[in-house]
């Protein structure tokens, strides 16, 4: 490992705090006994945090995201096996244009998806419902969810299913048994980001979620819309430590560099 | 009638004829290599019996039945791959009791198999290892007791000693042979490596271009090569006058084709010469005896038996 220089050093440093200053402000802000955004504050209160107690829709809206998150993602992720599985392997006519097309909501703006999706879904009286939120979150995720899919289905050794099949192993028992345990790194992984994704959009879910289905980061938006109070930060307080604690134990339970970059666990 | 016989075989892909009318005869019990370059179709031959390449043309028969109606799942043949395609993600003993579970055989007999197979290929104590746990050779190994306790008709070999360095590839060359003599399974070796083929097998089919060159013991296809391609192919040849000639049969002598020695190499157990005569430029290997051998630039007079 090469020493960095005192200019390096620095750059560094600067980058860091950079990253990691808004986090820390929201959480300090979050302390705060007075009735508006006060920084620094020199006095430490609870009352944000009790506070969230008498907002039952942040806390209805968390368990909403939540549950967004999880169900979107995995439905993504179900439908990614076999679209990798295809791609990875087959040279069939329009498998270009199938990729770009499970890939375009990447390119194409979330405010643009909200319009168009507000639209649709009124047409087809899916307005506002969370059936209707769940389908517009599997468009947005499913690009992260493939991408990682994708690369664990291009590094399988084909000759390793053959080798299943030649000992006897039906398509189906090489499926289950073979292919999905060697993909599901990437499946994990996959998963993970989608979710991230699903719980952190705004843009687009707020043109499509009505009073009773709106996810937290769209309650918030609409929060401080109209309040100027310190609620937001304390949720944003308790949004982190949840995602630090998760985080902790996924990293002890699986790697967290795994989980991200998709790397197999059995160091193929 | 022969155990196995491919009839006629071709395989074309587009236009390129990768197996181009094939026909070869094995016996129970024996062990053949299909010997050739690489795009020879030898591998592709192997897929065919496999399952995994459909023959354009042509018939594989196993004791009589067609074999290329039954399923490559159904077919019972062992394979070892060049990349050995262990399962990565199950210890050295579910590898190879995954055969055994297909089969549907009962438990305890299972376990008893696995046991023996692990065994018979000296991996006895590594049942509870991960393949990423262990060397090339051992990997080789399990892959080898995969294929082998399934107890297949036929074991195909796809240059299944292509990976390992020089001096495991020679043990695991005689370890190979031994365990094909132990439990007598007829089988088929895919290599490009001449010495492999003449070490291990009983007989070699030479092929080139997607057809047999020649089919016979190694000994003879060594010794009588069919046609030029098999001569150059099964090691060094020379040709003077018309006339091929294998470097170990000339001689330095005191009469026969004069020359001058252009360079030496010293290889343990034997010299490699390079000698510069009228006829051009002539190959002599000579065993290494002790005695003192001509140097470069010596003149020097060559000597062969002709040619059988």
């Amino acid at each position: 490992m090469s020493k960095n220089g005192p200019l390096a050093l620095a750059y560094h440093a600067l980058f860091v705090g950079f990253m990691l200053a808004p986090i820390l402000v929201v959480c300090w802000v979050a302390f705060t006994p007075e009735g508006f955004l006060s920084f620094p504050t020199d006095r430490w209160s609870l009352r944000w945090f009790y506070a969230i107690a008498r907002y039952p829709e942040f806390v209805s809206a968390f368990w909403r995201s939540l549950g967004l998150g999880a169900l979107s993602s995995a439905i993504a992720v179900a439908f990614s096996v076999p679209a990798a599985l295809a791609i990875a392997r087959y040279r069939f006519p329009g498998r270009e244009a199938m990729t770009a097309l499970f890939m375009s909501p990447l390119m194409i703006p979330h405010v643009v998806l909200g319009i168009a999706f507000l639209r649709f879904f009124t047409e087809i009286g899916l307005g506002g419902t969370f059936a209707g939120l769940v389908l517009a979150h599997i468009v947005i995720v499913l690009p992260f969810a493939l991408r990682l899919t994708l690369a664990s289905a291009v590094g399988l050794d084909r000759a390793i299913e053959h080798a299943a099949v030649s000992l006897g192993a039906s398509e189906w028992v090489v499926l289950k048994r073979i292919t999905l345990p060697l993909v599901l790194p990437g499946l994990v992984s996959g998963w993970a980001l989608a979710f991230i994704n699903s719980f952190d959009e705004v843009t687009m879910t707020v043109f499509i979620a009505a009073p009773g289905t709106e996810t937290l980061p769209v309650r918030m938006f609409l929060y401080i819309q109209d309040n100027i109070d310190p609620l937001v930060t304390s949720v944003s307080a308790c949004v982190i430590g949840v995602t630090v604690a998760a985080l902790v134990v996924l990293d002890r339970a699986y790697g967290l560099e795994k989980l991200l970059v998709g790397r197999s666990g059995d160091g193929r | 009638m022969a155990f196995l016989v491919l009839e006629n075989l071709s395989k074309t892909f587009g236009t390129h004829k990768a197996v181009d009318g094939l026909s070869v005869s094995v016996e129970k019990g024996e062990f053949v290599a299909l010997l050739g370059p690489s795009g020879c179709g030898k591998t592709t031959t192997l897929q065919m019996i496999a399952g995994f390449v459909e023959p354009t043309s042509g018939a594989i028969r196993l004791e009589g039945r067609d074999l290329l109606a039954v399923k490559p799942a159904e077919r019972g043949l062992g394979i070892v791959f060049q990349s050995y395609a262990l399962f990565p993600h199950m210890t050295v003993a579910e590898n190879v009791v995954f055969g055994l579970e297909m089969q549907g055989v009962a438990a305890a007999e299972r376990t008893k198999r696995v046991a023996e197979t692990l065994e018979l290929v000296g991996l006895a104590a590594f049942a509870a290892r991960f393949p990423r746990q262990m060397s090339g050779g051992q990997q080789q190994r399990v892959a080898l007791a995969r294929a082998l306790v399934i107890r297949p008709q036929i074991l195909l070999l796809d240059e299944p000693l292509s990976n390992l360095d020089a001096k495991l590839r020679e043990e695991m060359q005689i370890e190979l042979r031994q365990i094909q003599r132990t439990v007598g399974t007829t089988t088929i070796l895919v290599t490009h490596d001449q010495a492999e083929a003449m070490a291990l097998s009983d007989r070699i089919v030479v092929m080139n271009q997607g057809r047999a060159e020649q089919i016979g013991p190694p000994h003879e296809a060594y010794e009588r090569p069919a046609t030029p391609f098999v001569a150059n192919f099964l090691g060094k040849t020379n040709l003077v006058n018309g006339a091929t000639v294998r470097p170990e049969k000339i001689s330095f002598g005191v009469s026969g084709l004069a020359g001058k020695v252009r360079t030496r190499i010293f290889q343990g157990n034997h010299w490699l010469y390079q000698v510069d005569t009228a006829a051009g430029l002539v190959t002599v290997i000579r065993q290494n005896t002790g005695e003192a051998m001509p140097a470069e630039g010596a003149d020097v007079h060559l000597a062969w038996q002709a040619a059988s």
